[in-house]
């Protein structure tokens, strides 16, 4: 279990301190000392001493960082003799970008997500996938950019615990705001990001049209609306952490929560107190950005993505920290009773969408404002 | 040898603080104000979104609710202690002044997280009114504006209880056995002659907690739940969430504003020089 808030906040900080470099308000020298004083700079520094075959993948830390060397670095060395390290620092698209501008890149690999692949592609600060070495067949749809590719998927699904409701366990989302069958505290996200879909999901829109019908300002008003009809049973979660810990306190019943978090929750819970449903669920892909000019070379970066392709190494990243198979071979390798647990399996699939980030891009600002005034007003 | 002069030692002896003031206070503050008026461009922008906005409305009537009550609270109870330190003087004082202190020095992210096991629905104080028979179905003690009161006057406490302390040590035990040897009761005694002489004690107090509870953040995030958003977490939000410096910092001039709006109000009806600087 791992607390991401700190490692988040850190994020923020770096990336405003590159907002403020762009800007022109902070002095190349007064940005290279904050970074410092964040502890960010060691890992700039890093370069002169990085062996030349070696290659630093870069994801957001905790379990997952074990994880991620354990099944696919350290296999890969095994192949290949080649060294591969993970560093947990957390690749937001901020720190990618002053890496790059900086001309100190030591990052090979970075697990980014669809939005900031795409907007690190427009800025130039990514280098394409080479197709040839990487399979594009062995992602799930809609999962294959220019300049990134998928490597895990992860969801926000229906958490509920049926001892606290009696065994009268909401199915849908239409049902989760209903609480009159089904009383008690519900979690959502602090944040808009995934819980916008459930709420027009919970109006009757089928799952095709959720963002059609956000497309208008009508249905964000009426999706916020939402909101506000259940606010007195509501508890937002900042953290994936603050998620899990409201089901272990048991001080939520049902909550809106990533998939990767209860992959966790099933094995903390007592038998029969936890259940997940992947109906209504908005898949957010997990993607490989590889940033420019970095230090083991493209291609070297490109065969070891292929090399995470595998859907035996997929299958063994679900079994031990709860993130999907993006190769949708896996999904028969999968363990039974993992199969209701994996978000990308093909039953699992067909009840969910996926996380539209154009969608976020326009209209995420102006919709979190009235998502706070909804909460609290 | 140039004589010195008492005006120059005096300044000697206050430029080194005001430098540091006007360093790392009055300076970033100014920048603070500034980029309230400039980003995303330049103009009022920022205070008209902040005033059409019902979200930082509620935001701030919240905060200003909140500390009020919190500081209603600490006075009261904080009342109550500090006159029982300062009255009943016995062995036992040093032990309940180390009571005072010491979760004084603890930090407020441990205290709050304190209030999380205890509070909760499976917390201490839910669990034993269930086994005592008390209640069947737990009570929503936190999550909610309830859980940030009780949190927050916990942590408060120490911050209303040691002004009044130092305060009501000072008041000489003589007046009230007086008006007692006078024949008044020990409740007229109390009132209208020891309780007076209490009030620039019982003033600091208020004046101390309110603004503090005013800029109040870590306690209200983790215990209220996402629906007591004070304004300073509100302030963190656009900062750290959207990159909204413009509207964070116009926030946070308002908040400073609306601070020293209440220095000023109080300071029509208390003197405020007695208040807080001078000392009996």
């Amino acid at each position: 279990m791992t607390d991401t808030t700190d490692i988040e906040a850190k994020q923020d900080i770096v990336e405003i301190a590159v907002e403020r470099y762009k800007q022109g308000r902070l002095t190349r020298r007064g940005f290279v000392a904050a970074l410092g004083a964040l502890g960010v700079l060691p890992m700039l520094g890093n370069k002169a001493m990085a062996q030349p075959k070696e290659i630093i993948v870069v994801n957001w830390g905790g379990q997952a960082k074990d994880v991620l060397q354990e099944v696919l670095c350290d296999t890969y060395t095994e192949l290949t003799g080649i060294p591969v390290i993970v560093d947990g620092s957390g690749p937001s698209a901020g720190k990618i970008r002053a890496m790059v501008e900086s001309g100190a890149v030591v990052w090979d690999l970075c697990d980014s997500g669809a939005g900031s692949a795409i907007i690190l592609e427009q800025q130039g600060i990514t280098q394409p996938i080479n197709y040839d070495i990487v399979d594009r067949s062995k992602v799930l749809e809609g999962t294959a950019y220019n300049n990134g590719v998928g490597n895990y998927v992860y969801s926000y699904v229906l958490a509920t615990n049926p001892t606290m409701l009696g065994g009268n366990v909401p199915t849908t989302w239409e049902d989760v705001w209903n609480v009159k069958d089904f009383p008690g505290m519900r979690t959502f996200r602090k944040s808009v990001r995934g819980m916008l879909e459930s709420a027009t999901m919970a109006q009757g829109v089928p799952l095709a049209e959720v963002y059609d019908a956000l497309g208008t300002e009508d249905g964000i008003k009426s999706a916020i609306d939402k909101f506000r009809q259940i606010r007195e049973n509501i508890i937002v979660w900042g953290s994936g952490s603050e998620s899990q810990n409201l089901f272990l306190q048991e001080e939520v019943a049902i909550g809106n929560i990533w998939s990767t978090r209860a992959h966790l929750l099933k094995d903390q819970m007592p038998e029969g107190s936890f259940q997940v449903s992947f109906n209504g669920g908005v898949i957010a892909p997990g993607i490989w950005v590889v940033p420019k000019e970095n230090p083991a070379g493209a291609d070297e970066v490109m065969k070891f993505i292929a090399h995470g392709q595998k859907p035996e190494l997929q299958v063994k990243w679900l079994e031990m920290i709860g993130s999907g198979p993006i190769n949708p071979e896996a999904a028969d390798m999968v363990p039974p009773e993992l199969a209701p647990f994996n978000p990308s399996s093909p039953e699992n699939l067909a009840t969910q969408i996926l996380y539209n980030d154009e969608w976020y891009a326009k209209n995420q600002t102006s919709a979190e404002e009235l998502y706070v005034n909804a909460l609290i007003n | 040898m140039p004589q010195i002069t008492d005006s120059f030692r005096y300044w000697m002896l206050i430029v080194p603080a005001l430098a540091i003031m006007i360093i790392f206070y009055i300076f970033p503050v100014l920048g603070i104000w500034q980029i309230s008026v400039t980003e995303p461009e330049a103009g009022f922008g920022n205070y008209v979104r902040m005033v059409e906005s019902s979200a930082v409305r509620t935001s701030f009537l919240i905060t200003f609710r909140v500390a009020a009550i919190t500081t209603v609270g600490c006075l009261i109870l904080g009342y109550i202690v500090a006159y029982t330190i300062s009255n009943y003087a016995s062995r036992l004082t040093p032990l309940m002044l180390a009571l005072v202190l010491l979760p004084f020095w603890v930090s407020v992210l441990i205290r709050s997280f304190s209030w999380i096991v205890l509070l909760g629905r499976s917390g201490l104080v839910n669990d034993t009114l269930r086994d005592a028979g008390i209640i069947d179905t737990p009570i929503r003690l936190m999550h909610n504006e309830l859980g940030v009161l009780i949190a927050m006057i916990h942590v408060m406490l120490p911050f209303a209880i040691l002004p009044m302390l130092a305060n009501l040590r000072g008041i000489s035990g003589s007046y009230v056995q007086a008006a007692r040897g006078l024949g008044a009761s020990e409740w007229t005694a109390f009132w209208h002659v020891y309780f007076p002489q209490t009030l620039p004690g019982v003033m600091s107090a208020a004046l101390l907690v309110f603004v503090l509870s005013l800029g109040f953040f870590i306690t209200p995030a983790l215990l209220g739940g996402g629906r007591v958003l004070m304004i300073s977490e509100y302030i963190t939000y656009q900062i750290q969430e959207f990159l909204a410096w413009g509207l964070g910092s116009a926030l946070s001039v308002a908040l400073l504003i609306a601070t020293a709006l209440v220095l000023l109000i109080a300071a029509r009806f208390v003197n405020l020089r007695s208040v807080l600087l001078d000392r009996k």
